[in-house]
Order: C-alpha cells, then structure tokens, then sequence
C-alpha cells in the first residue's frame, strides 16, 4: 500500500468550558490510504464533527486546543503550521463539505463568485502570485493529477517568489479561463445547465443543488483529500441518493480519498471502505467496511448495528441501546461504554481498554482493530 | 501589494451586457421593489425630493428661495420691528418679528440640517461601524485583537452609561455655545451604538457554516472579512443608518432647542433653533405658524428616511428582492407554471414571502 495521505496520530482535542477542559476528540489514530473512503459513524456529540474540522485545523482556538498528536497531511504535521500561516495551508489540498448546505453558501454572493473564488485561490497558488506554504520535512505538492476531461487548465510548478512575481501575474489565466473552469466544475458534479445558475444567489436553488456546489467548490481545489461532514444529512432521501449517487462516481474520476463523516450506516455502507466507529470521543473500533458489519468487535458497533431498523419487521418495539451517551465533562471512568454495555465486568469499570489495540487480520489481510476487553465475546451477543 | 488577491475581487467574465442596460435594469428593479410597498416609496420620494431642493438651495437659491439669502421681504425694510404676517400667498409661511419670510427661512436651513445629520450619521457609522467590525472579528481571548476588542467594548460602556441627550447636552456645555461644538457633542454620544450593532451582527455571522467554508478553502483572513462578513452585515446595518439618520436630526434640534443660543438663530438658519428663538420670543398662541413650520419640517425629513429605511430592507435582502422584482413585474402569472427541469433552479418567486403594500 502506499504513502498514506493523511494520517492522525493520537490525536487529543479540548474545548476550554467554564466547568473546566473537555476532551472531544480523545486519542483517535487512523490513516487514510490513497484513493480509499474512510467512513467515521457514531451518536451525537461523539466528536466526529470535531475530528473532521480539527484534521484542517479549522476549530476556533481558543475554546478549542489541540492537546496532543499530530495531524500529518502529504508530510506536513499541520499541528504544528503557526496559527498565521492556516490560510496558507488551508484549501491546497483538503477540502470541506459541510452538514448544511443551506448556510454553507454565502447567501449574499452569486453563485459563480462563490465557485470562481475557490478556482481563483488555486489559481493564484499555482502561479506562484500568493504566497504558498512550505514548511515541513516535503513541501506541498501542488502537480495534482488532472481531474479527467474537464480539466482544461494543466498544473503550473510554483514560481519563486519575490521579483518573480510580476512574471507570474502576467501568466494567470484570463476571465475566459476562469469562467470556463468554473463552469468545468459545475458539470463535473453534474449540473446540466451551469449557465443557467451562474447568477443565482444560493437561496434560489434547492438543497441538493447546493450540495453540489458546494462539491464543486471542495473539488476546484483539486483536493488530494475530501472532508464531507455529514454531506447528506439534511438533505431528503431522494436528494441524498443522487448526492451518494454523485460522490461515488467523483471518487472513482478524481481518486481523491475522502474522510466520510456520518451517522447512518446505510450511507457508509454505501460509500465508504473502510469505517471507523466513534463513541465518547474515542476511535473504539477500526476495520474494513464489510468486515465491521458482518463481525463486529466492539459491543456499541454491535448494539448500533442491531439498532437499525429492519425494513421487513414491521412488530415489536425497535431495538435500541440502553442509557444514553455520557456527557463529555462527566465522563465514566474505565471504559466510556461500560455503563451501557452488555459483557461489562469488574475491569471495565477500572480499566480503559487500550486504544485500539485488540487486532485481528481479515482473510484479505487487513487489519480490524477495536478497543475492548471482552473483544472475543461481542460475538456472542444477540 | 503583489497581492491580487485583494485586489481583484471583480466577478470575472461574464458575457457583457453594455453597462449602461444593466445599470438601468438595476435602477428598474429598485423602483420595482420600492413601489411594492407604498409606504416605503412615499419615503424613497420624500428623499429625492429632499436631496433634491437641498442640492438646489446651495447650488442655485433664486430658483426656490424667494427672499434669497439677504432675506428682503419688502414687507418691512427698516429697522427690526415686531411687526409679524400670518402665512399668505406672498409668504405661505407668514414672517417672523424680523419681517423674515419663513418659507425662505426653512429651505435655507434645509441644507444645513439634512448635512449635519448625515455627517453625524455616517462619521458614527464610519467610526463605530470599523470599530465595531474589529471588536467582534478580532475577539480571540488573549490576543492583541481580543485586548483591543475588550478596550473597545468598555469604552462604548461608559458611553452607553448615560442617556444619549443628557450626555449631549452636558458635552455642549462642556464645550460652549457653537454648531461645531453641538456637532461634535451630538457624534460622541453617537458612535458607541454602532460598535454594538456591527459587533453583535458580525459576531452572528462569524460563525455561520460559509465563512468556515470559506476560511477552509484557505481564503485568507482579510477577505473573510471584507467579503464574508462585512457583506453579510452591511444589510441591517445601512437599513439602521438611514432610520438613524432622522434621529440625529431629532437629536440635534433638541439640543439646539433645549439650549437657547447655543445656534446664534437667524444666522445660520437651523430648526432647532429657530423653533427656541421663536418659542422663547413670541407667544405661541398668536404666532403659531412660527414653531409650527420649522416643526413640520423636522418631522417630514424625519418621516421620509424612515420611512425609507423600511423600504431598504426590502431592496438589500436579495431574498426578497428578487421575490418583490417578479412579483411586481407579472402581477398576473400565468395558469400552468412552466415545468422547470430536475436540476434547474428553483422558481424563486415561489416560496418567498411578499409583503403586500397596498
């Protein structure tokens, strides 16, 4: 397998509250192979929101700090780039789709500004006219694969900065090209008649329209790595087919590796290849997709998977798991899930599992972690 | 400087229609909108009418000030007396003890007044607005930005303290007699309430999901600013100035009423003022149309920017605009609504609320 694209290790994230420090994000490891979909599933308030924004660093710091780990992105440890050089760092390589689409677009800017603005930044990196990070052990790789048929504007290397300038500005695209590339990208998420929207602002198109807009601005980036947190979440099931729909066929177009951040199994089994599952702030279970749900190995997976509702069973109360989530400032002590668990014993209640050491290998030789004493028994469980 | 990024935010190729088409389309719309909702529109009307003599009255008073600024009313041409007309056709606002024409006297302050309010209000809106926009965007606790901002903040405290006219009146005091002077009084008790308006909206809109969007397709901080923020809040913001805008008139005149002398009345001529000169002078029993003229003319300056500041809201939101645009363009749509593809754009007409003025 090759160079991983990102990989988050040990990663701890606080929230500064009048009760003290909150732990989000607790000691959460995984890595992202190139050109896979890394799916992220848990309750409400299990920090997978925070994980998705604190990998580009995009939390407000302060309340929240990022207590430990490191965040490494193409070989820069993004944790520990100066707070005054993220602009530089952000959207040259990771890029963000957000829950709401509804408020995700500046409602006070056409829609072809708001594309434009993310291709123009890019743009400009290319050419060298803004100023472009390059720090850590490699610098950013900037000659991303084109993206396939539509991409009209090649790669440029990085002109050295300083006198040099004024020869970059001289080679930046045109309003032509700008204009072309953006309706490139509208296209490209499937938009039938780019024109027709170009002077729309965001309030006359649907949910899933701008859904897609917001995709295609992620995408005018030509991100090595796509965020998407919970991309389908307010949208209709229709809608939030076609999104699927769309985001299955841009992964295999652009091979970007997407960190999926949702909450309904049905998406991730959709989307995704590998999955990891939250709860309380820490990664407690980590496989390949499939294998997660055939044979789970941590008794929440399980219990959220016995959750589901069954489309044939129409009787009988819905299964759900007993207790609710523990609030963050008043954690239990031992193992987070122990007061809801079925195979708790004297140790859970003590003793943390290790984060995600318990292993078993696949028959396809890959790796399925979980964090639980009793690993072997889950199993077992109805 | 070798930064185009701030430089360029020019929304960028577009099949050019001739500027002149889209600017009177622009113009057309506006109108549309405005003429949605009477009451807004009488405003919009009082305005121009407004700015209109004004500029007038500077550039040429002949064409409106009968009496032109020597004020020679050949009703009396002596020595001041006493001697006093009820309004007539000569003077449709009578005269005052100094046989002036009122009616001349009024426009001739009409420059004076409208400029004083607008320059209290924007210098408050430039001021407070700026500092407004650093206190809540740079308010990161610990930081330079979050020091100035708390600075910032207690200061407008100790100014929202007092009661706006009490700490005029105390500044005019303070300062003496004077129109700079009340000028200056009227402006400093002014500003602190636009530090807390744009404060309290940018701190609504920093947060909102498209400015992390932005912020996360490594748009640099500035143009967050500019273009994020400052765009999103100048919408409540400019609807706030043209109401304040009667207000600092209000104000104003009060100050100049309550302090007699404190605008030398006749000249310059000021309504304040002359409402004190007169009111002090003269019973109003008799001479009524003395405070009731240059009254009428506080109130329907007043009226017409608020009324217009209503309208605004409508005109800046462009949710309602383009909602008001339609609706107002095809008073009867037609029967069958055209079937609009899967993909398109949603029929903005539809949906959207339209607020019926008449």
């Amino acid at each position: 397998m090759s160079e991983p694209v990102l990989s988050v290790e040990h990663l701890s994230v606080e929230f500064q509250v009048a009760s003290g420090r909150v732990r989000a994000v607790d000691d959460v490891s995984l890595t992202i192979p190139s050109g896979r979909v890394v799916g992220i599933v848990g309750e409400t308030g299990c920090g997978k929101s925070t994980l998705a924004q604190a990998i580009p660093r995009l939390l407000p710091e302060p309340p929240a700090r990022i207590a430990a780990g490191r965040v490494v992105f193409r070989g820069t440890d993004l944790v520990k780039v100066p707070r005054g050089r993220l602009p530089l760092v952000r959207g040259t390589g990771i890029g963000m789709i957000f829950q709401e689409p509804l408020n995700s677009l500046n409602p006070a800017v056409k829609i072809y500004d708001q594309v434009a603005e993310a291709v123009l930044i890019r743009q400009w990196r290319e050419a060298g006219v803004l100023p472009t990070f390059r720090g850590g052990p490699n610098p950013f790789d900037y000659s991303r694969r084109p993206l396939p048929e539509t991409a009209t504007v090649l790669s440029r290397p990085i002109v050295p900065g300083g006198p040099a300038v004024e020869r970059a500005r001289r080679r930046l695209p045109g309003r032509v090209e700008v204009r072309r590339e953006v309706l490139d990208f509208l296209r490209l998420v499937r938009i039938q008649d780019p024109e027709t929207i170009l002077d729309c602002y965001p309030h006359e198109l649907s949910g899933g329209m701008r859904q897609r807009i917001m995709i295609a601005m992620a995408l005018s980036e030509r991100p090595s790595l796509l965020i998407a947190d919970e991309p389908t979440s307010a949208l209709d099931v229709t809608i939030q087919a076609q999104v699927l729909t769309l985001m299955k066929e841009l992964i295999d177009e652009t091979q970007a590796s997407i960190l999926f951040i949702s909450h309904d199994f049905g998406v991730i089994a959709e989307i995704a290849d590998d999955l990891g599952v939250m709860y309380a702030g820490r990664l407690v279970e980590f496989g390949p997709v499939a294998e997660v749900f055939r044979s789970p190995r941590h008794p929440y997976t399980k219990g959220l998977l016995r959750a589901i509702p069954e489309r044939y069973k129409s009787e009988g109360p819905l299964a759900a798991i007993p207790g609710s989530v523990p609030s963050l400032a008043r954690l239990p002590p031992g193992c987070r899930y122990h007061p809801r668990c079925p195979l708790a014993q004297a140790v859970c209640r003590v003793d943390p599992p290790p984060v995600l050491t318990r292993t078993a290998e696949t028959a396809e030789g890959e790796i399925h972690r979980s964090a639980c004493h009793f690993t072997e028994g889950v199993a077992g469980l109805p | 400087m070798a930064d185009p990024e701030h430089t360029s935010p020019e929304s960028p190729a577009r099949p050019r229609t001739r500027p002149w088409v889209s600017v009177a389309r622009a113009l057309r719309g506006f109108y549309r909108v405005l003429r949605a909702n009477v009451l807004s529109f009488v405003g919009f009307v009082l305005v121009v009418a407004i700015v209109t003599v004004a500029i007038v009255v500077v550039l040429a008073p002949h064409l409106l000030v009968p009496y032109g600024a020597t004020q020679e009313t050949g009703v009396y041409s002596g020595p001041p007396t006493l001697l006093r007309w009820p309004p007539s056709f000569a003077h449709p606002f009578g005269t005052d003890g100094a046989s002036l024409d009122l009616y001349s006297e009024i426009l001739l302050a009409l420059p004076l007044d409208l400029g004083i309010a607008l320059a209290i209000a924007g210098f408050a809106l430039l001021a407070g607005g700026s500092l407004g926009l650093i206190a809540g965007f740079f308010d990161r606790p610990g930081s330079v930005g979050g020091y100035t901002s708390a600075f910032i903040l207690r200061t407008t405290d100790v100014f929202l303290a007092f009661p706006s006219l009490l700490l005029g009146l105390a500044i005019v005091a303070a300062l003496g007699p004077g129109l700079w002077q009340v000028m200056v009084a009227v402006l400093l008790t002014w500003w602190p309430y636009y530090v807390r308006l744009v404060r309290g909206e940018v701190l609504a809109v920093k947060h909102l999901p498209y400015v992390t969007a932005a912020r996360a397709a490594g748009v640099s901080e500035r143009r967050i600013l500019l273009r994020h923020v400052l765009r999103n809040v100048l919408e409540p913001v400019v609807v706030y100035f043209t109401l304040d805008i009667g207000t600092v008139l209000v104000t104003f005149s009060t100050i100049a009423f309550v302090i007699p002398g404190v605008v030398s009345y006749p000249r310059p001529p000021e309504w304040g003022s002359m409402l004190s000169f007169f009111n002090l002078n003269y019973p109003i029993s008799q001479y009524w149309w003395e405070v009731l003229f240059p009254s009428l003319a506080i109130f329907v300056t007043a009226l017409a920017f608020s009324l217009l500041g209503d309208g605004l809201r409508d005109v800046l939101d462009p949710r309602t605009r383009r909602a008001l645009v339609e609706s107002v363009a095809a008073p009867n749509p037609p029967p069958e609504a055209p079937e609009l593809a899967g993909t398109a754009a949603a029929n903005p007409s539809e949906g959207a609320s339209m607020p019926e003025g008449s």
